[in-house]
């Protein structure tokens, strides 16, 4: 947004807030008798807490939940038997109940989050079922009374504020105001700090994250039990206010998917589209509820549902950038008012360059070329009947250039996915700055020093430019302003730092590369792993990437880079591995293996083939 | 030791109808990498269309997928490339886990019709097999049950012969393996998309033949099928066709066994235990392969 947006924004949210906090005053003078009305906008606030907490982990991380009623239900049910049986208030019992539905997400979570994530919408969807088949069938558990499907009947004793119970529904209206206030926060919050910056980085590409430092399962563990724990105090909330909880009615599936498709329509993984989302549905539910009542139930789901699918194939942004524009709108059309320039000149924050000590890639640098940095021996690895890499050893030493060469399918990439960690040899070791590596993930090895570009780019298109290196600097610095500080650095290393707010969607392929150079260089790597760096770029930007190439060797990094270019290879290597059909077959100066006959014949008849 | 018997063939029976209800889910996420949500209410439109040709035109049950599988090849075709085709031509490049968002907003619509039409009643046929049973060693055989676990059978096989021995059948492996690879090779991966879509909701025919004649139908009967479905996928194999006859057949079982022991809410508690404990030791599920 501009800045005249966020303070119109700012304004329209303070008013929005005040409105909300005013209405309950005003339904009585306007309505009468106004318990129902009340009643609706609690309905919209308690939808809309539920689905900005789905968001958390459904929007934020990319990962659909289909169970989140499961976790209302232990809410629910944790804080109203502590009330029954020890006599503990449900505000303190809905913190137990929170605590322990993190527990439980993270439970079910962690083993899904190593696999796709359609597994995780299966294992969440499962897990409420089973826990809504489980208590109906369930009497007693010990000395707990669960009742089955008759439910809990939470003792009503007047207008107890201490334990939860009020006599009218303006109170709970408030206390259901407050939440959403909380979980609005903290979406806003998560949005800005480190965690947001992963989970957007591993909803893009997952990948692309961990090749940069990033633990994804931990990351998407995180955002599940800050959304589990939410989703449990919506539960004794729930619970409180209808004071009575049934597995049938508490741990619905439709509950499930009505938080969903909330979020869904207000803007997947926006701060406050789950809010716009329950505007607009709560009211269309009692809408059919107040035109048909019982006699035509399920009208609005056939709604809900007809939403969902028309959202997700014509808008699959939904309401938030509308929100947006129209606020944009209304700060232009209040700056004619004043007189003031319709446009105010943006200024790209960007500072000069300041060099650290050692050089901008320095601190991690061992001086004077220290010995041998990466040693790879025997290394094979084969994809079912098909050779990928077949027993390669070589070495590198700190601050030499080398340079893969031969023709595709040679397995040069193969080779830089069984360093990254990406791939596990099947035989063979590979040594880095003298440890042994093992079963180290990508992300691991990544903080061990080693960092990549990918042979096809694969920036955070959901991002502009500034946050893609924001998100390599992070795992590496103390707060999110510093890591904007770094990334200004890293982005005019690379020649970028002039278009820091553009999407990185919107780049071309010439300034992608160097957006992955500067995010691979952000991470503060001892070894960096270039894979085809003038692949697919035109001929006009090739000077000025190989300069750039020639600028990261002269900061005395070591690479190991892929290139098909002969020419531009041998200008920039001090070795080459020249390796065909997955064997390395020659390895020396760029000179010797360039002009070698078997190379030539190889390459040669490569393009010949090739056409 | 009789009614330990009784119990496993029993459960192992009803365990073939889910089994062929998780073969539908794992045929289509084995080709598109998509959980089809909307799975259970193509069964439950199965069932109704078997009700009323019941009902209607007197049509056997058992008679009704030569008219059930057509409807439903169609009607899965049709969804396919209206609603789930596009999707998975944007979201090329990542997993395409909104279509699992389409679908789910697809079942919604279709139970909440029906619910509409149709009411929520629960609603039974009485045909020639409903009530009758066999005996075999001592042990009492339900018919449709029985006859249910063969369908099951039959279709494996028929499947299996599909996707090994056919051309069509080798082209939806092949796209499932790799899309751009099957591509290359002359394969139009989008039709062979909408016959896998097309292919597993026709097969929900023949689940709703076998079901209507001793099981209740209502809007809501294939959700609640689909749901011990996805339990029997998890626990088999996302996308597994040995995994999903397996799961079904396990916890049929299961559920007959130590219901008949405990209580049914037990044989709950015990799925509950398996589900987490396979999740934990092995995520990809029993047979599953961890591919991502």
């Amino acid at each position: 947004m501009t800045p005249r947006g966020t303070r119109t924004a700012r304004i329209l949210g303070a008013a929005l807030l005040l409105v909300a906090l005013l209405l309950p005053l005003g339904t009585r003078a306007l309505l009468g008798h106004d318990e129902y009305w009340i009643q609706v906008l609690i309905w919209v606030m308690f939808f809309a807490y539920l689905s900005a907490a789905w968001n958390l982990i459904g929007g934020f991380a990319g990962q659909y939940s289909i169970g989140h009623a499961g976790l209302v239900g232990i809410g629910a049910y944790t804080s109203s038997l502590l009330m029954i049986h020890a006599g503990l208030t449900p505000w303190i019992g809905m913190l137990v109940g929170g605590v322990l539905a993190a527990l439980v997400g993270g439970l079910i979570g962690y083993p899904c989050f190593r696999l796709r994530g359609a597994f995780f919408s299966l294992v969440t969807i499962a897990f409420a079922e089973m826990l809504r088949v489980g208590l109906e069938l369930t009497d007693r558990l010990g000395p707990l009374e669960i009742n089955g499907v008759r439910g809990l009947l939470l003792p009503v004793a007047g207008d107890r504020p201490w334990q939860f119970q009020f006599a009218s529904k303006r109170p709970y209206y408030y206390v259901m105001l407050a939440l959403l206030l909380v979980v609005l926060a903290a979406g806003w919050i998560v949005k800005r700090s480190r965690l947001g910056y992963y989970l957007a980085a591993i909803r893009d590409d997952e990948d692309a994250a961990a090749a940069l430092g990033i633990n994804p399962a931990r990351v998407k563990l995180a955002a599940m039990m800050l959304s589990s724990f939410f989703a449990a105090l919506g539960g004794t909330f729930y619970a409180q206010l209808v004071g009575y909880i049934t597995p049938t009615r508490t741990i619905s599936l439709d509950f499930s998917v009505q938080m969903v498709i909330m979020a869904v329509l207000g803007g997947i993984g926006t701060v406050l589209g789950p809010l716009w989302g329950a505007l607009v549905l709560v009211p269309i539910a009692e809408i059919t509820r107040a035109l048909w009542g019982g006699s035509l139930q399920g009208i609005h789901l056939i709604v809900y549902g007809a939403l969902l699918i028309l959202v997700i194939l014509y808008w699959p942004q939904g309401i938030d950038p509308w929100v947006r524009r129209g606020v944009e709108a209304l700060a232009r059309a209040a700056g004619r008012r004043r007189g003031a320039p319709t446009e105010a000149p943006v200024v790209e924050n960007a500072p000069r360059i300041v060099l650290p000590e050692g050089g901008l890639l320095g601190a991690r640098l061992s001086p004077n070329g220290g010995g041998t940095l990466l040693k790879v021996r025997g290394l094979s690895k084969s994809f079912g009947g098909a050779i990928g890499v077949r027993e390669v050893s070589f070495e590198v030493s700190a601050g030499e250039v080398v340079g893969i060469i031969g023709a595709n399918g040679a397995g040069k990439t193969t080779l830089f996915n069984l360093i990254t960690g990406t791939l596990a040899p099947d035989d063979g070791e590979i040594w880095f700055g003298g440890h042994r590596l093992g079963g180290e993930k990508p992300d691991v090895r990544n903080r061990l020093g080693i960092a990549r570009t990918f042979q096809i780019v694969r920036p955070f298109i959901g991002m502009t430019t500034l946050e893609n290196v924001m998100v390599a600097a992070l795992p590496r610095v103390a707060d999110v302003g510093e890591a904007r500080r770094e990334a200004v650095r890293y982005l005019e290393f690379v020649g970028l730092a002039h278009r820091p707010h553009t999407p990185a969607g919107g780049l071309s392929t010439g300034e992608r590369k160097r957006l992955e150079l500067a995010r691979a260089l952000a991470t503060r790597p001892r070894l960096l792993l270039l894979d085809e760096v003038t692949g697919g770029v035109d001929q006009r930007s090739l000077p000025g990437l190989v300069r750039l190439i020639q600028k990261v060797k002269g900061e005395g990094l070591t690479l190991l880079v892929i290139e098909h270019n002969l020419r531009i290879i041998s200008a920039v290597a001090d070795r080459l591995v020249m390796m065909h059909l997955g064997q390395k077959i020659q390895e020396g100066a760029p000179t010797a293996v360039v002009n070698d006959p078997e190379v030539v014949q190889i390459y040669v008849g490569g393009a010949a083939a090739h056409g | 030791m009789r009614s330990f018997w009784q119990a496993t063939v029993s459960g192992l029976l009803i365990g073939g109808i889910y089994a062929l209800i998780a073969l539908g889910l794992n045929i289509v996420f084995g080709t598109m990498r998509v959980v089809n949500f909307a799975q259970g209410a193509l069964l439950m439109i199965g069932m109704f269309m078997a009700y009323w040709l019941w009902e209607l035109g007197g049509l056997h049950p058992y008679l009704s997928p030569f008219i059930t599988i057509p409807a439903l090849f169609g009607l899965g075709y049709l969804i396919q490339r209206t609603l789930v085709s596009p999707l998975l031509a944007r979201e090329r490049a990542r997993e395409p886990m909104s279509v699992l968002l389409v679908t789910l907003g697809l079942a919604l619509v279709l139970e909440n019709v029906a619910l509409l039409f149709f009411s929520a009643d629960f609603k039974a046929i009485h045909t020639d097999v409903s009530l009758a049973t066999v005996k075999a060693g001592g042990i009492i055989i339900s018919v449709p049950r029985l006859i249910g676990m063969g369908a099951m059978i039959l279709s494996c096989l028929a499947l299996y012969l599909f996707f090994t021995r056919t051309d069509l059948g080798r082209a939806v492996r092949a796209t499932g393996q790799d899309r751009e690879v099957a591509r290359l090779m002359g394969i139009n991966d989008a039709r062979i998309y909408g016959v896998a879509y097309a292919l597993s909701t026709a097969l929900m025919g023949i689940a709703a033949a076998v079901l209507v004649p001793f099981f209740y139908v209502h809007p809501g009967v294939g959700t609640s099928f689909l749901l011990k479905v996805f339990v029997i996928v998890v626990l088999g194999g996302i996308g597994s066709m040995p995994g999903a006859a397996l799961g079904g057949l396990l916890v049929g079982m299961i559920e007959g066994i130590v219901g008949l022991y405990v209580q049914a809410s037990a044989a709950q508690i015990v799925l509950f235990g398996a589900f987490i404990a396979i999740l934990l030791v092995r995520p990809a599920g029993l047979l599953g392969v961890e591919r991502r």
